[in-house]
C-alpha cells in the first residue's frame, strides 16, 4: 500500500511546492553524530527540514529547489565527516570527529 | 567504573510502549580474548528505548523477545562501554564481542533533546543537567546554573560580599556534598564563595542527587550531592569562546581549547576572566549593590588512555579580589570608624588532581585511584574585623570493583584518606586545626538489568578529633511497569564544621560570634521516596516526578541568630532538628519545540534554638517554578522563560532592636522572571537576556546601613534580590 502510494504522493508534493525532499544514506553512528549532522545541515543554504533516522542512518532533507540540489547536500555531508550515499567522508573532517563517531571503531 | 550509578546512568533510553511480537532473538556475547573470545556472563542486554531486556547466562547466551519497533540492541556491562547493535531480525544467532573501554567514573553527556532529566535506570534520584540546559540562562558560574532547577535554590548570603549559597531540601549548602568529577571539592574555606570558582562554560554537565548518596565518595553528603563534570579532551570542541556583558558592568570571558599530543594523550586548557567594575547603588543606602571584583581562573588537564590503563591529571589556579561595602570607604586611608565600612576578600586557590584506572582481564573488574591536593588562601576584612585563613587539603581514594558469581551482583570496596589543615585568624583569635580521616568502605550493587536495582553501602571512618563513626546507606529502585518507577533511599551522613568559613557572611555585621560550646561533628539521617511516572499524551511524553524527603539531625552545630541580637551563638543541637521536603515536578512538550517544566515544592524545616523548636530562618516554605523553552524548526532560534515564585520566610528576630532597626517577622512572597533569546549560527551563537524582569527588590537589605559601626549593623538579613533588572548579552563561538 505504502509502496504504491509513496511515489505518487512524493511527485504530487514536488509539483505543487517549490521544495524537494531527498533521502541520503550516511555513515552516522551515535547520537552525537545525529546532533552534529542535523545542526550543520540546518545551516546549509536552502535547507528547510533535516532529520536523521536513528536506525537506518538515512538523513531526510527538505530544501528549496534552485537554492541547492542533492549533489551539493551530499558534498556538505562529506565535509562534516560522513559518507553520503556514494560520496565518501572528507578525510580531514572525518579525522576531527570524536572517537565515538568514527566508523572504523566498533559501535558502542 | 568508579561510580556504578553513573554507569547505570549511561543506560538511559527514553521509553516507548512497545508492542510485543512472538519472535525472539538469540545469541551469545563474548569478551575479547586471545587466542579466541570467551563467553561473558551477566551482560545486560536490552532494546534501546525500552526496558525490555535480559541478562546473559553462564555461557554468555541470551534470548530476548523482539518487539516490532525495536532494532537497536544494547549490550551493557560494567567496565565496558554500552555497545549498540542494529538487529534486523533475520541474522539468525547473534555473536557479539564487547568493546572494552575505560570510563574512570566519567559521565557521558546525553545528547537527547531533554536537557535536564532523571535517569529511569538509576537507583539514585539524580537529575542530570546537561550543557544544553546550562545555556538556557546566563549561567556565568556554578552558582547561576540552577536558575531553571526546582530542586536547588540559590540565594545571596549577605548584602555586601556577593557570596551566593545553595539550598537543597531546605537545608543550607554545607549539607550538600559538592564534587568535581567525582571527588569532593569546594570544602572548607571554599564553602562561602566556591560556587563562583566554577565558570559556567567549563562545565559539561551537572548531576544533582537528592538524599543519601553513595558511600564511595565519603561520608559528608547529608541532603544530597552535586557533581560537576568539566569539559574533557575526548569530547569537547577544539576551540570555544564565550563573551558576556551585562548593563551593570559585569564582563566575562571564557575559553577552552584542546590539543591532541598523540593517539592516547590529549591535553586541554580552560581559561576564565571576569570583572565587575560597577559601584552601582540602586537602593541609595550608601553600599554597593554588588562588590567590585576581578577573577582569573586557569585549568590545564591531561588525559591518557590506552586499552587497559587510563590516567587524568589536572592543575587549576584561581585568583580573586573582591571589594565591597560603603562607597565612601577609601582603601588608602586607615580603616577606622571615620573612614567608611569596607569589605575586601583576596583569595588564591590552587588545585591538582590525579586519577588513574586499570581494568583487569577478568570481566567487570577494575581498580581506580583518585588523588587531589588543594591549597586555599583568604585574606579579608569586614569593616574593622580581620579574617585570614589558610587551608591545605589532601584527598585520596582507592577503589576496587568486581562481581560476585555473576555481574548481577557487583561490589566496590576500598579505602580513603582525607587530610585538612586549617589556619584561621579572626581579629586576635587564632583557630588552628588539623583533621586526618582514614576510612574504609564496601558497597554492594544488585541489578537484574530490568526491574530492580539495589545499592547498599557501609563505610567506617576514623576522625582524628571525633573518633570512629559508621556511615550506612541504601538505595532501591523498583519499576512496577516500564513507565512507573519507585525509588527508596535511607542513609546517614556526617561532617565536621568550619564555623567561620561557612558563615563568612555573618562577619559583615556588628554581631559577635560567641562559641557557647565546642562544635561537635554534625550527623543526620536522610530518608527519601521518589515516584516517577511517564504518560503518553498525544504521542508525546508527560513526565511526573514526586519527591518526599526527610532529614533528621542527630547533632547539628546551631548558628543562632535569634536568641541575642548582638551575637551569633554557636552551640550543639539539644533537641529536634529536621527538614521535610515535598516536591512535584512535571515536564511536557506542549507543541512541537515547546517544552514546559512546572514544579511546586513545600518545605518544613525546623530546629531547636535554646529549647524552642523554631522554623529555620530564611527558608521558603513554598516555592514554584515554571520554565518554558521554545526551539524553532532547525534550532536557529531558542526562547527561554523562567518564572520562580518564592514564598514567605521567617526572618531572624529583630524585636530587641530600636524601632527603626526592626524588621518584619516574615519576608513577603515574590516572583522572579528571567528570559533569554538565543540565535544560532553555524559556528557561533549570540544571546540576549534579562534577569529579574519584574524588577523586584528587597528594600533596605542592610540594617543600620547609615551607621555601620553601630551595634545594630547587619547585612545578612537577605531574602530577595538586591539589584533590579539586569540585561545581558553574549556570544559563544565554537570550532568543532
Amino acid at each position: 500500500m505504502a509502496m504504491i502510494l509513496g511515489p505518487i504522493a512524493m511527485q504530487a508534493q514536488d509539483k505543487d511546492s517549490k521544495t524537494e525532499t531527498v533521502d541520503i544514506k550516511t555513515s552516522a553512528i551515535c547520537d552525537m553524530c545525529k546532533e552534529r549532522l542535523e545542526k550543520n545541515m540546518a545551516f546549509e543554504k536552502g535547507v528547510t527540514a533535516v532529520s536523521l533516522n536513528d536506525e537506518t542512518k538515512i538523513l531526510t532533507l527538505t530544501f528549496k529547489k534552485g537554492k541547492t540540489d542533492k549533489e551539493k547536500l551530499k558534498k556538505a555531508i562529506s565535509k562534516i565527516g560522513y559518507d553520503a550515499d556514494d560520496i565518501p567522508a572528507d578525510q580531514k573532517a572525518y579525522d576531527r570527529l570524536p572517537s565515538c563517531c568514527k566508523k572504523d571503531v566498533a559501535p558502542h | 567504573m568508579i561510580k556504578f550509578r553513573y554507569i547505570i546512568l549511561l543506560i538511559v533510553p527514553i521509553l516507548f510502549s512497545s508492542q510485543l511480537k512472538s519472535q525472539a532473538i538469540r545469541g551469545t556475547v563474548y569478551e575479547y580474548g586471545e587466542p579466541k573470545p570467551t563467553p561473558l556472563p551477566g551482560v545486560n542486554i536490552y532494546w534501546s528505548g525500552t526496558q525490555l531486556g535480559t541478562v546473559s547466562d553462564e555461557d554468555g547466551q541470551f534470548s530476548l523477545a523482539a518487539p516490532e519497533d525495536a532494532h537497536m540492541l544494547i549490550f551493557s556491562f560494567i567496565g565496558y562501554g554500552n555497545d549498540t547493535l542494529h538487529v534486523h531480525g533475520d541474522e539468525g544467532r547473534i555473536k557479539h564481542i564487547m568493546n572494552q573501554i575505560l570510563t574512570l567514573g566519567e559521565v557521558e553527556v546525553s545528547t537527547r533533546s531533554k536537557t535536564a532529566y532523571v535517569s529511569r535506570m538509576s537507583a539514585v534520584n539524580t537529575t542530570n543537567i546537561t550543557s544544553g540546559e546550562l545555556t538556557k540562562a546566563a549561567c556565568c558560574n556554578l552558582s547561576e546554573s540552577f536558575e531553571t532547577s526546582a530542586s536547588v535554590d540559590v540565594s545571596y548570603s549577605d548584602a555586601v560580599t556577593g557570596a551566593k549559597q545553595i539550598e537543597m531540601l531546605g537545608l543550607s549548602g554545607i549539607y550538600t556534598q559538592m564534587m568535581a568529577e567525582n571527588m569532593p571539592n569546594l570544602r572548607g574555606l571554599a564553602t562561602s564563595f566556591g560556587l563562583s570558582y566554577v565558570p559556567g562554560s567549563w562545565m559539561e554537565s551537572i548531576q544533582v542527587s537528592k538524599g543519601a548518596s553513595s558511600v564511595i565518595n565519603g561520608y559528608e553528603s547529608i541532603s544530597g550531592q552535586i557533581n560537576v563534570e568539566y569539559k574533557k579532551p575526548s569530547t569537547s570542541e577544539r576551540f570555544f569562546l564565550n563573551l558576556f556583558q551585562n548593563q551593570m558592568g559585569r564582563s566575562e570571558l571564557n575559553f577552552n581549547t584542546k590539543i591532541p599530543v598523540n593517539k592516547s594523550l590529549n591535553t586541554m586548557l580552560l581559561g576564565h576572566v571576569s570583572h565587575n567594575n560597577s559601584t552601582h547603588d540602586g537602593n541609595h543606602d550608601g553600599f554597593m549593590d554588588d562588590p567590585v571584583y576581578t577573577q582569573y581562573n586557569l585549568f590545564n588537564r591531561w588525559d591518557y588512555k590506552n586499552k587497559r590503563f587510563d590516567a587524568q591529571f589536572g592543575i587549576k589556579a584561581m585568583k580573586e579580589n573582591r571589594n565591597g561595602g560603603q562607597l565612601s570607604f577609601d582603601k588608602d586611608k586607615p580603616r577606622d570608624t571615620s573612614n567608611g565600612y569596607g569589605v575586601k576578600l583576596a583569595t588564591d586557590r590552587y588545585e591538582a588532581f590525579l586519577k588513574t584506572g586499570y581494568i583487569f582481564h577478568k570481566p567487570a573488574t577494575s581498580l581506580g585511584i583518585q588523588q587531589q591536593f588543594v591549597y586555599h588562601h583568604l585574606n579579608s576584612f569586614f569593616g574593622l574585623q580581620d579574617y585570614k585563613a589558610e587551608q591545605y587539603s589532601y584527598y585520596g581514594n582507592a577503589l576496587f570493583q568486581s562481581f560476585i558469581g555473576n555481574t548481577k551482583h557487583t561490589y566496590t570496596t576500598g579505602f580513603s584518606f582525607i587530610y585538612d589543615k586549617f589556619n584561621e585568624q579572626l581579629n586576635d583569635s587564632v583557630f588552628n586545626r588539623t583533621e586526618k580521616v582514614p576510612g574504609v568502605f564496601y558497597q554492594y550493587t544488585y541489578s537484574d538489568g530490568h526491574k530492580m536495582n539495589l545499592i547498599a553501602g557501609l563505610r567506617a571512618d576514623y576522625h582524628s578529633i571525633f573518633g570512629l563513626f559508621f556511615t550506612p546507606r541504601i538505595h532501591l529502585r523498583y519499576s512496577f511497569t516500564e513507565s512507573f518507577i519507585l525509588r527508596l533511599s535511607a542513609g546517614k551522613g556526617a561532617r565536621s564544621t568550619n564555623v567561620l568559613a561557612e558563615n563568612t557572611s555573618l562577619l559583615a555585621s556588628s554581631r559577635r560570634i560567641v562559641y557557647r560550646q565546642t562544635p561537635q561533628m554534625e550527623d543526620a539521617w536522610n530518608y527519601g521516596v521518589n515516584l516517577s511516572k511517564h504518560f503518553e499524551l498525544n504521542n508525546r511524553e508527560l513526565t511526573v516526578n514526586l519527591d518526599l524527603y526527610r532529614t533528621e539531625f542527630i547533632n547539628q552545630v546551631i548558628v543562632d541568630r535569634d536568641s541575642d541580637i548582638n551575637q551569633i551563638s554557636i552551640y550543639n543541637l539539644d533537641g529536634e532538628s529536621y527538614s521535610n521536603s515535598a516536591q512535584i515536578e512535571a515536564n511536557y512538550e506542549i507543541i512541537k519545540g515547546l517544552d514546559v517544566t512546572a514544579a511546586f515544592r513545600y518545605n518544613d524545616v525546623k530546629m531547636t534554638f535554646e529549647n524552642a523548636l523554631l522554623e529555620k530562618p530564611l527558608v521558603n516554605k513554598y516555592k514554584s517554578l515554571i520554565n518554558l523553552s521554545y526551539v524553532t524548526n532547525l534550532k536557529k532560534w531558542q526562547f527561554d522563560f523562567t518564572s520562580q515564585f518564592n514564598g514567605q520566610t521567617r526572618l531572624p528576630s529583630t524585636i530587641s532592636n530600636p524601632e527603626p532597626y526592626r524588621r518584619e517577622e516574615t519576608s513577603p512572597a515574590y516572583t522572579i522572571l528571567n528570559a533569554q533569546v538565543t540565535k544560532y549560527f553555524k559556528k557561533w551563537n549570540v544571546y540576549l537576556g534579562g534577569e529579574n524582569l519584574t524588577n523586584f527588590k528587597q528594600h533596605h537589605p542592610i540594617i543600620a546601613a547609615e551607621e555601620p559601626f553601630s551595634n545594630y549593623f547587619d547585612s545578612s538579613m537577605i531574602w530577595g534580590p538586591i539589584s533590579g533588572i539586569k540585561i545581558y548579552a553574549g556570544l559563544r563561538f565554537t570550532v568543532e
